[in-house]
């Protein structure tokens, strides 16, 4: 239906909307055309590389986010000291817009994967760290009580017991935050790195190619969904006792 | 341990013995004292129920018994060793089962497994033959959200004896189930005291259940608690229901109680 409208809408000779939106029977004829490749002369990467280098950063920064905050968490937890010191540093940076990293990320890392990497991290990692003390607060206190009176001690008791009750609930919230990582990259490519799809819209607004523009914005969609689906698709693997 | 004593109607070895016991919480500004100069001894080997109004401190007793609340004087003395803190000889079974739900029923009945196995302390049983035991064996590879209520009740007693603990603590085990399941789980706990004589200390509601599960039925009265009345309910007499020591017996308590 979306598809019709936009269409139709799009093949209105000599409107205005169709000089910005063009229709999707002509982005995807340039596509095809183009040979699935964006950019100009030896600067062009193919379609497929930009969204492979895009998931790439997003999974390994939030990977890294996942486990760097259930780690935080389980240490905070554990020793209060710790948990005393770090809080307050934590709901500080907590409100810190992860694009508001860019600067600081293109200086210390340079034009790499590393800075797109580090902004989707700290666009997810405190908020989970957050999330990963909530969820242990939340957690049946006689789940330990019991762990320990059969016998359980120390930290390989906390991961038998307290790591698989909270790892579901901190994953929804990744799923849950990923559109802000998911932005977050985006952004990152878009002012800094030269590849991804982020850089795909910065090239059609650099060449007033709304062909291309449209093309990044579908293509950006699409595999937010993917990306979206394969989370979900982790998720229920990980709370595999309730399928 | 063998030493034999005639207090409060028992006339067996001593599992627990309390003397001058006092727990008490402190909650903000506000110190509440549930038990205070409470002395009993638990009898090895049997069925000890505590009964009481609501309040009375039973479960804190029971706590306490468990190292799960310190003791802020008196002593508690198991076996010659003084309870502080929770030990794997004397486990506690909670109102909620809470069996871990990411395990299946074997994992969970195998929890404690891998500790009792590292401390080498009396033989646990195999897994198998607690599941059997406790008539779980075929359910053995479901999870706990799979199972009726009564079955996450057994599993969770299978997995604290498996270990073979000395002392079982119950905090009103059955009051989520129904009637019938209620009692078909009081034979089962009867069956399994047959099979390993596992001193177990019972906290309820319910006068029948009492009677019929204990070995020993104590009364305790409302702060300061105190013990209302102690009796041993191992008789034949006490395994029907509808016997006349049976019914004088609960007419009594429950008098006592209300």
């Amino acid at each position: 239906m979306l598809l019709i409208l936009w269409e139709y809408f799009g093949s209105i000779d000599g409107s205005a909307l169709s000089a910005v939106i063009p229709p999707p029977s002509r982005v995807f004829t340039v596509l095809v055309q183009s040979g699935f490749r964006v950019g100009l002369g030896s600067q062009a990467a193919s379609l497929p590389t930009s969204i492979a280098s895009t998931f790439f950063r997003v999974f390994c920064g939030m990977a890294l986010a996942f486990v760097a905050a259930i780690g935080t968490g389980a240490v905070m937890s554990l020793i209060p000291f710790v948990r005393w010191m770090t809080a307050p540093v934590l709901y500080l940076l907590a409100p810190i817009a992860p694009i508001a990293w860019i600067p600081t990320a293109l200086v210390i890392f340079g034009v790499s994967n590393l800075t797109a990497i580090f902004i989707v991290f700290m666009g997810v990692y405190f908020i989970l760290t957050l999330a990963t003390l909530a969820e242990i607060s939340r957690v049946p206190e006689e789940f330990m009580i019991i762990a320990r009176n059969l016998g359980g001690r120390g930290v390989g008791c906390w991961f038998r017991v307290m790591l698989p009750a909270i790892t579901p609930g901190v994953f929804m919230l990744l799923r849950t935050n990923f559109i802000a990582a998911w932005m977050a990259v985006l952004v990152a490519e878009m002012v800094g790195l030269n590849d991804g799809l982020g850089a795909i819209i910065m090239m059609g607004r650099n060449l007033f190619n709304s062909d291309l523009i449209m093309l990044g914005m579908i293509t950006i969609g699409l595999s937010g969904f993917i990306v979206d689906r394969i989370l979900l698709l982790i998720g229920t693997r990980l709370i595999w006792w309730r399928n | 341990m063998v030493e034999k004593l005639t207090v409060n109607a028992v006339l067996r070895p001593v599992a627990f013995s309390l003397s001058d016991v006092a727990v008490s919480y402190t909650r903000g500004q506000t110190t509440t004292t549930p038990l205070a100069n409470f002395s009993v001894h638990i009898g090895d080997g049997e069925i000890t129920c505590l009964l009481g109004p609501s309040g009375c401190g039973k479960t804190t007793l029971l706590k306490a018994l468990g190292g799960f609340v310190p003791a802020v004087s008196g002593s508690i003395d198991f076996g010659g060793r003084q309870i502080q803190s929770p030990i794997p000889d004397v486990v506690m079974i909670f109102q909620d089962h809470n069996l871990f739900p990411w395990l299946t029923v074997r994992q969970n009945v195998a929890f404690g497994l891998r500790y009792a196995r590292k401390s080498g302390a009396s033989q646990p049983m195999s897994v198998d033959h607690m599941l059997e035991l406790i008539s779980l064996t075929d359910s053995a590879s479901l999870y706990p959200h799979q199972l009726s209520g009564g079955m996450r009740q057994r599993a969770a007693i299978a997995r604290a004896l498996v270990i073979r603990p000395k002392v079982l603590l119950l905090d009103e085990p059955f009051s989520a189930l129904d009637a019938g399941l209620r009692r078909r789980m009081q034979h089962l706990l009867r069956d399994v005291w047959a099979s390993t004589k596992t001193t177990m200390v019972m906290v309820t509601h319910n006068i029948e259940e009492a009677i019929l599960v204990g070995h020993r039925v104590i009364v305790l009265g409302n702060r300061p608690t105190s013990i209302l009345l102690d009796v041993a309910t191992a008789d034949k007499n006490f395994d029907d229901r509808y016997s006349s020591a049976f019914l004088g017996l609960q007419r009594q308590i429950e008098a006592m109680i209300e």
